[in-house]
């Protein structure tokens, strides 16, 4: 069959640095071609170029067996080639229709927009995508992240799309969600569109794809049937090594209750959440987006101040109403979302990792820069942080690795109580398992960790208990023996249930 | 080490440095009364003011805001400073450490506004420029308090070891200033806040406390600053200051400080603020109109914001 998009020896060069090296891949129509590497692979690389976006310095693109060349991405767009970009490229204030139709809006004939005719044919998109429910005036702002999605599909295929690359599309949505938008994908597939699919997610991979490829390093590895492969050869391919365990949990001594939680509100997010977090355990958090845990967090750091309850640490009650009291009560929070919350993108490392102890590095209100320099080439060293050194700064550096900093500058603070929300999100195979060890090794040396996470295998490989939050409340706790999938995923749905029928 | 070297040539203060000596050398070289001991310290003299604001909103705009407030805090303390001496008949010293105070909680309040209530710092301090301006002029109905007493003009008017009075205030504060934004705790705070303020909270930084505290100095600098006009001018109105705002942002913008905030230094500032006075006065020793001078300052603003930004991409990579 012809490859509806074929590359070959593709290079690409920034600045010196080689980021692909003679790389060749291709989609066939009606089927799904994952594309598998590690955060600076070269994957997003590689997407651009066939967008349009980059041009390559060597290798040639083929697209339905003719060389092409773009020198935009407008023109990848009339070759039929669609990318739905990880950080969704809409218009917040414009209209579902609005959205779908940017640049290429059906006219009348005198010139003007015909608005009849964009809104039907949005409609029949979405239909076709089964999002019936999704209504083509609602400003696309007001939607959810899955159905934003779904906007972006219906305005590749309005472009008469035969190629649809989606880079990362499962990265912020809920279980449920990811679901539905495996059935798109799967119901793209059947009417013939080729479809590139980039996740860091081995599961969706092997529910999804009917090849596979690998990249390391911006060098092409190889490219697989989804049948050959398994999910530890695959990451050994992207890492380079085999990675003996995935979830390298180890046994730790679990001591005096360090944290606990009697009946805390926080209005309506946060209901009466009680629990207890002991020294040396990791506490896993799971349930949907938006049932409370990060909300739950945000109350005991002192973000949002519990409105009702008692918060406990090593026994005694204390009042928590802002950050700096949190952790001045040992209390770390690693938050959620990296870029806005964790790092201080333009500063150095260094700078980063010494936000959270400023004090203690300073001599009369100076800060002594070559203690806070030493301080950021102890915690490089310990936690593996790939950087040219403490000056570098944290936007430079891969997902990892910045999530790497974020840990750091709360280690220096050298908290008694670690909460981490999602720890690995947007983060390779690599770095994953990396943090997953430090975690363990946190535990063991008496670090009390709650541990939020929306990937289920994460929270059942890491857990010694698993709590389920659901509707601002705590519905299930299990112990880590009796944690399955089925029992996790069933707390989680069960209450929701129970919730639509009230 | 290389690299390093390079970096520091393409900073912006750099260029500004270069470009800083460019002027004086064509200044002096268009007219021989520019390049005197005189007519320099003369201009120290007359741009302290605009200095010593400048000091401050350096702060502020590494914060990410503006204070668009300091022209009518410093008539608004102008005015309190003749009334508290002249018509409630307080002793000139207190009325004046009055005045400044007065100026610190005009700043606070814009701080309040900005942190308590979440209005955007432009909006908030747009706002109160029209209500101190017109607080100013209700207080002063529209006269004038002259009569000072002599001692009073040593700060506007005289000289310590050969220099104007004013310029060793302003020199010592503008130390203080570049070693708490460069070195301090509070500096860091400072950058930290600019460049993302919810990362900052979340790492258990005192954001509000941060910004009142920047505000609120402001308003205080402003306020000495009203004092040491007065004393140079020797007589209080309700119009002084009018436009003092839009000179401090330039020096400070003009010195390298982004106005999206994260990034500026007090380094950068002086040399910004001393290209700026340089080129009004040199362009006037030369016979330019006043007009032209202002063509040339904001055709230079453009033009150095364009090199350091071009120099800055070629940098990154």
């Amino acid at each position: 069959m012809t490859p509806l998009v074929a590359l070959k020896g593709i290079s690409k060069s920034f600045v010196g640095v080689r980021v692909l090296n003679s790389v060749d891949f291709d989609v066939r129509p009606g089927e799904v071609h994952a594309l598998l590497g590690e955060n600076g692979a070269g994957k997003s690389t590689l997407i651009k170029i066939i967008a349009g976006v980059h041009a390559p310095d060597a290798g040639e693109i083929i697209i339905g067996g003719q060389p092409a060349k773009f020198a935009n991405p407008g023109q990848a767009v009339k070759a039929g080639i669609a990318i739905v970009y990880q950080e969704l490229l809409l218009f917040p204030e414009l209209s579902v229709a609005e959205n779908i139709f940017l640049n290429h809006a059906p006219r009348l004939s005198w010139g003007g927009l015909d608005w009849a005719q964009m809104r039907d044919k949005s409609r029949a998109l979405l239909d076709d995508l089964d999002s019936h429910h999704l209504d083509v005036d609602a400003k696309v702002g007001s939607l959810s992240v899955a159905n934003r999605q779904r906007v972006e599909i219906a305005k590749a295929l309005s472009q008469n799309a035969r190629v649809v690359v989606m880079d990362e599309p499962t990265a912020s949505l809920a279980e449920v969600d990811v679901q539905q938008l495996l059935a798109i994908v799967r119901r793209l597939r059947s009417r013939g569109v080729g479809i590139v699919y980039v996740s860091h997610k081995l599961p969706e991979i092997f529910a999804l794809a009917d090849r596979v490829s690998v990249l390391r390093d911006g060098n092409y590895v190889a490219t697989r049937d989804i049948k050959d492969v398994t999910e530890r050869s695959l990451v050994a391919m992207m890492v380079g090594r085999s990675i003996d365990q995935l979830f390298p949990k180890e046994e730790a001594q679990i001591g005096a209750p360090r944290l606990e939680l009697r009946n805390v509100s926080h209005g309506k997010a946060v209901r009466d959440i009680s629990f207890t977090l002991r020294a040396g355990e990791i506490l896993g958090v799971a349930g949907l987006v938006g049932s409370g845990r990060t909300e739950t967090a945000l109350t005991i750091f002192g973000i949002t101040p519990a409105t009702a309850g008692e918060i406990l640490i090593d026994g005694r009650p204390v009042q928590i109403r802002s950050p700096q009291q949190a952790r001045d009560l040992g209390i770390a929070y690693v938050p959620e979302d990296r870029g806005l919350q964790g790092l201080v993108r333009p500063q150095t490392i260094a700078e980063n990792i010494s936000l959270t102890v400023l004090r203690r590095l300073s001599r009369a209100f100076i800060v002594d820069r070559g203690k806070e320099v030493t301080l950021a080439r102890d915690f490089i060293k310990r936690l593996g942080i790939r950087a040219r050194g403490p000056g570098q700064a944290a936007r430079q550096l891969s997902g990892g690795n910045q999530q790497k900093v974020v840990l750091a500058k709360w280690l220096a603070a050298e908290p008694r109580i670690l909460i981490m929300d999602e720890p690995t999100r947007g983060i390779d195979v690599g770095a994953k398992s990396e943090i997953h060890a430090l975690m363990s090794k946190l535990a063991q040396s008496g670090l009390a960790i709650l541990m939020i996470s929306s990937e289920l295998p994460e929270v059942l490989g890491m857990s010694d208990r698993v709590l389920v939050m659901n509707g601002g409340r705590i519905v299930a706790e299990i112990d880590r023996n009796d944690a399955t999938p089925e029992t996790v995923g069933a707390a989680m749905t069960l209450v929701r249930d129970q919730e639509a029928a009230a | 080490m290389t690299a390093s070297l390079r970096s520091l040539l393409l900073r912006h203060e750099t260029i500004l440095g270069v470009l800083l000596i460019l002027a004086l050398i064509a200044l002096a070289w268009q007219s021989d009364r520019f390049f005197t001991a005189d007519n320099l310290l003369n201009q120290g003299r007359l741009m302290a003011e605009v200095g010593l604001v400048a000091l401050a909103m350096t702060f502020v705009i590494v914060t990410g805001g503006i204070d668009l407030s300091v022209g009518s805090i410093l008539g608004l303390v102008a005015i309190l400073l003749g009334v508290f001496w002249q018509n409630m008949g307080i002793p000139l010293p207190i009325a004046m450490v009055l005045g400044i105070l007065v100026g610190g909680i005009a700043g606070l309040v814009n701080g309040i506004i900005i942190t308590r209530f979440g209005v955007p710092p432009l909006i908030a301090t747009l706002a109160t420029l029209a209500l101190y301006r017109g607080l100013a002029e209700g207080i002063s109905q529209a006269r004038s308090v002259r009569g000072y007493p002599d001692w009073f003009f040593t700060l506007g008017q005289g000289e310590v070891l050969g220099v104007p009075t004013q310029l060793w205030i302003f020199g010592l504060l503008a130390l203080i200033a570049a070693v708490i934004l460069g070195l301090s705790t509070f500096g860091r705070a400072t950058y930290a806040i600019g460049s993302n303020a919810v990362a900052s909270r979340f790492s258990g930084l005192s954001v509000d406390r941060t910004l009142l505290l920047i505000y609120m100095a402001s308003g205080l600098i402003a306020g000495l600053a009203a004092v040491i006009f007065v004393s140079r001018v020797s007589t209080t109105r309700s119009d002084m200051g009018t436009g003092l705002e839009l000179d401090v942002i330039t020096a400070v913008v003009l010195g390298g400080t982004s106005i999206f905030g994260g990034r500026g230094t007090i380094i950068g500032t002086l040399l910004g603020l001393v290209l700026m006075q340089a080129l009004k006065n040199g362009l006037a020793l030369a016979g330019v109109k006043g007009d032209g001078t202002i063509v040339v300052i904001g055709a230079v603003l453009i033009g150095t914001i364009l090199i350091s930004n071009i120099f800055r991409k070629d940098a990154d990579g």
